[in-house]
């Protein structure tokens, strides 16, 4: 009933101990894709994106009768593992590390978004874990990666944006580096470790080799700034802050529309669509020699920006990014977290789906961002329960019976909760 | 050492820097990826900032790693080359909408080849009531969510900075087309397509902030001003995050910033209370942040285990002691002088990524495709430039 979704990874297994973003996304892609992604969580130190124990529920959820564990109510949590099944053991007692040793037999892939000397506090390094699964593929996620002088230096998401390069490229014109709303290195390294362990998976398949991926978020994020660091190694100069902007395309911004906190992105990147814009607000902007040529709207972007910001700020924003759209002009109503569950278009696609989660109820989420023709996907479960499927998976796993599986509870070795 | 994808010919027909990611990716983990572009250049070409030699900087980096061939897909005579060179390919990246591919006789079904793997790397993507809208890293921002989160609450909405949707919607198609790959192997013959939308992506990306939404019944809107939870705030030579998200953070914090009082008072320990009581002390945290320089600060914080990030720049990033040691910077095999590129997003022990190809000029290798893959002989391939349906010969290319 809860086993491993439809889908190009059916077939393949992972137990991994990822958690957070980062490498909680990671494996809960995989997962989307169809491997069977078994999350082993420790209830002393339960995923932080559960929140602790004490946290209180969140109160949108106050009047939901079934909402009771708070760390199941979390919604960054249940954002970030769709399609996991989830057991708990304690990894410092033997009996739990036992265990999970005999399910990583089971397993194509391990992933951990732990520091990096965790792992091996645990007994659990690649070269361990090799001796127990041979072709095992083993992803770490970290702050600095597993080797280098910064090796042990914790970092998150918040952190790692600044010193990756990334914040000082994010901020308005002339004004101070920032950070993002949530943290992006977060996406950015669970989209590359999925990349990563698929490509370890092919040559796995292939070669009867395992391998061991070592994923900095900090290289990560600078690798996904990559142009703005070779404009630096080719000219000596730091890109600077842009705001919106395009180094070569103008208009290419955000302008206000009718009302408080409404907008619409537009751009403009070709010669038609610039003449289309033009058409669309009727004041003769294309026969102004400021804005005649590519070239001359960048150079007189200031005032171009004024002048379609004047167009549109009485206008209503919907209405307007579809004259827009329909105009052939690159634009898009900027969308709210509400609006982009109610999309159409993520909607028809499948992308935004209704999830019924056993405690929190049915909620809108944003479930896979692929598509594939022949291994079709199936929409995921709803994020587990802390230790949801520890009874099922180590009865199907290792064929142990309920007596067994109790006895690991009983002893604080599994089950669900604050440990006692 | 292997590569994981060197058994694998990919023709990348788009002209995306999505597509052109996707692409620049299965290069890098050993494909031989021919890039099909335009006679007058792939759109990136034209695209600024620009080397001293008038090169752009945006096609460097997402086109190195490849062949270049110039042929015009619009033009029949022209497209039925590139049609060759993909009967001799596992895969084919596109950027063109579903009408566009069928203008051009080039959709999967068109290609008629089970065993192909075709990835459809688009804004919106290949089906929906947006299949044929044109988008770019800005709409995908604004649609995913994004741009309302990003910024200040008194200015404009901001996209992430740069290629950002590009980048996450090359990776995400990488995956799937690997992933198709995979399955090709294990099921011989079972090519598909994946179909990859950047605004997609980005909203997966968001879905955290996306969620707590929906739980709240409020969207999440940007910040109020610049906080100590929210990012970087000034230091003595630049900036500094310090997200104080846990209570030893915010101890072991204040007390290397000479604060020894907020450090000791027992309420802030619980972040909740931190966050509700922010006027009571970002002030003064600030003010002493502003006496530190951001590396010193870094180095005493990371010594204690505290999470803290400086802002660096890229000349910065260049003169890391971490990354010169871990060997990110690396030069294209046959480009030693330089520049620098950044390495991978992730190291691989036993199939690493391989940069062997400085970005290929524009139809840079037309002929020696043609010439190998097509088997056309040198003399029709002369009359074919001559006469404009390929591009025409490099010097370096006559035999």
């Amino acid at each position: 009933m809860s086993g491993p979704l439809g889908g190009p990874l059916a077939g393949t297994r992972g137990i991994v101990l990822t958690q957070a973003w980062a490498g909680a996304y990671c494996t809960s892609l995989l997962a989307m894709l169809g491997a069977d992604v078994v999350q082993v969580e420790v209830r002393k130190r339960p995923d932080s994106w559960r929140g602790d124990y004490a946290t209180p529920l969140p109160p949108a959820l106050a009047d939901v009768e079934t909402a009771e564990h708070s760390w199941n109510c979390n919604p960054l949590y249940n954002s970030v593992n769709l399609g996991k099944r989830c057991v708990t053991l304690d990894l410092a007692d033997a009996r739990g590390l036992d265990t999970f040793k005999r399910l990583l037999t089971h397993a194509d892939f391990c992933a951990e978004n732990f520091s990096p000397r965790v792992m091996g506090n645990f007994g659990l390094d690649y070269e361990r874990m090799r001796e127990v699964k041979p072709d095992i593929i083993l992803a770490s996620l970290s702050a600095y990666g597993h080797t280098g002088p910064w090796a042990n230096v914790p970092g998150i998401g918040g952190t790692i944006e600044p010193s990756s390069g990334m914040s000082a490229l994010l901020g308005y014109e002339g004004g101070p580096p920032l950070n993002s709303g949530q943290m992006y290195p977060d996406a950015v390294a669970g989209f590359n470790a999925c990349a990563a362990i698929i490509t370890a998976l092919r040559h796995r398949d292939r070669t009867g080799q395992g391998q061991f991926i070592d994923l900095s978020m900090q290289e990560a994020s600078l690798a996904w700034a990559g142009d703005a660091f070779l404009e630096y190694a080719l000219t000596g100069e730091q890109r600077p802050r842009m705001g919106n902007r395009h180094h070569t395309f103008a208009p290419h911004g955000v302008y206000p529309a009718a009302g408080d906190d409404r907008w619409v992105a537009l751009a403009c990147e070709t010669e038609g669509q610039w003449r289309a814009l033009d058409a669309l607000a009727g004041a003769g902007w294309a026969d102004d020699p400021r804005f005649a040529t590519m070239g001359d709207r960048k150079a007189h972007e200031d005032d171009l920006d004024a002048t379609i910001r004047a167009w549109t700020v009485p206008q209503e924003r919907d209405a307007l990014a579809a004259r827009l759209v329909e105009a052939g002009v690159v634009a898009a109503a900027v969308h709210d977290a509400l609006e982009v569950a109610a999309d159409a278009a993520l909607r028809e696609r499948g992308v935004v789906i209704e999830v019924e989660h056993p405690e929190t109820g049915r909620w809108p989420q944003v479930a896979l961002p692929m598509h594939f023709s022949r291994t079709r996907t199936e929409p995921p479960r709803h994020a587990p329960l802390q230790g949801q499927h520890t009874h099922e998976v180590l009865a199907e796993l290792l064929g142990m019976d309920a007596a067994e599986v109790d006895e690991l509870v009983s002893a604080g070795v599994s089950g669900m909760g604050p440990p006692d | 050492m292997a590569r994981a994808l060197e058994d694998i010919r990919v023709v990348d027909i788009s002209l995306s820097a999505a597509g052109a990611w996707t692409s620049r990716l299965l290069a890098d983990a050993g494909a031989d990826v021919i890039l099909v572009e335009p006679q007058d250049g792939h759109p990136l070409r034209a695209l600024a900032p620009f080397d001293a030699k008038g090169r752009s900087i945006p096609a460097a980096n997402f086109l190195a790693n490849k062949r270049a061939v110039s042929l015009d897909l619009d033009v029949p005579r022209s497209r039925r080359y590139a049609l060759d060179i993909i009967k001799k390919a596992d895969v084919v990246v596109s950027s063109r909408s579903p009408a566009r591919l069928a203008e051009i006789d080039m959709t999967y079904e068109d290609l008629g080849r089970p065993s192909l793997v075709m990835a459809h790397v688009t804004a919106h993507g290949m089906t929906g009531p947006l299949a044929e809208t044109a988008g770019n890293d800005l709409t995908s921002a604004a649609r995913s969510g994004w741009a309302s989160i990003n910024g200040n609450a008194d200015r404009e909405p901001l996209k992430p900075a740069g290629w950002a949707s590009s980048y996450c919607a090359g990776v995400v198609a990488y995956a799937g087309v690997v992933a198709a790959l995979r399955w090709r192997d294990l099921h011989e013959g079972e090519g598909q397509e994946v179909d990859v939308a950047e605004a997609e992506v980005m909203a997966g990306a968001f879905a955290p902030a996306f969620l707590g939404a929906q739980y709240r019944g409020a969207a999440g809107r940007r910040r109020e001003s610049a906080d100590l939870m929210g990012g970087p705030v000034e230091v003595a030579d630049g900036h500094f995050a310090l997200t104080l998200s846990r209570a030893h953070f915010w101890r072991d914090a204040m007390n290397v910033l000479g604060l020894a009082d907020l450090a000791e008072d027992e309420r802030f320990g619980t972040s909740w209370y931190r966050q509700q009581h922010k006027d009571e002390y970002t002030d003064r945290v600030q003010e002493a942040m502003r006496g530190w320089e951001k590396m010193a600060l870094f180095d005493e914080l990371a010594v204690r285990r505290v999470v803290a990030g400086p802002v660096l720049t890229m000349a910065e990033l260049h003169g890391l002691d971490h990354l010169r040691e871990r060997g990110f910077w690396r030069r294209p095999d046959n480009q030693q002088d330089g520049p620098d590129y950044p390495g991978p997003a992730y190291r691989m022990t036993e199939t690493p990524s391989t940069l062997g190809r400085r970005p290929p000029r524009a139809g840079e290798h037309t002929f020696n495709v043609l010439r190998t893959l097509n088997n056309v002989t040198d003399d029709h391939l002369l009359t074919l430039a001559e006469s404009g349906v390929i591009g025409h010969r490099y010097p370096e290319d006559a035999r």
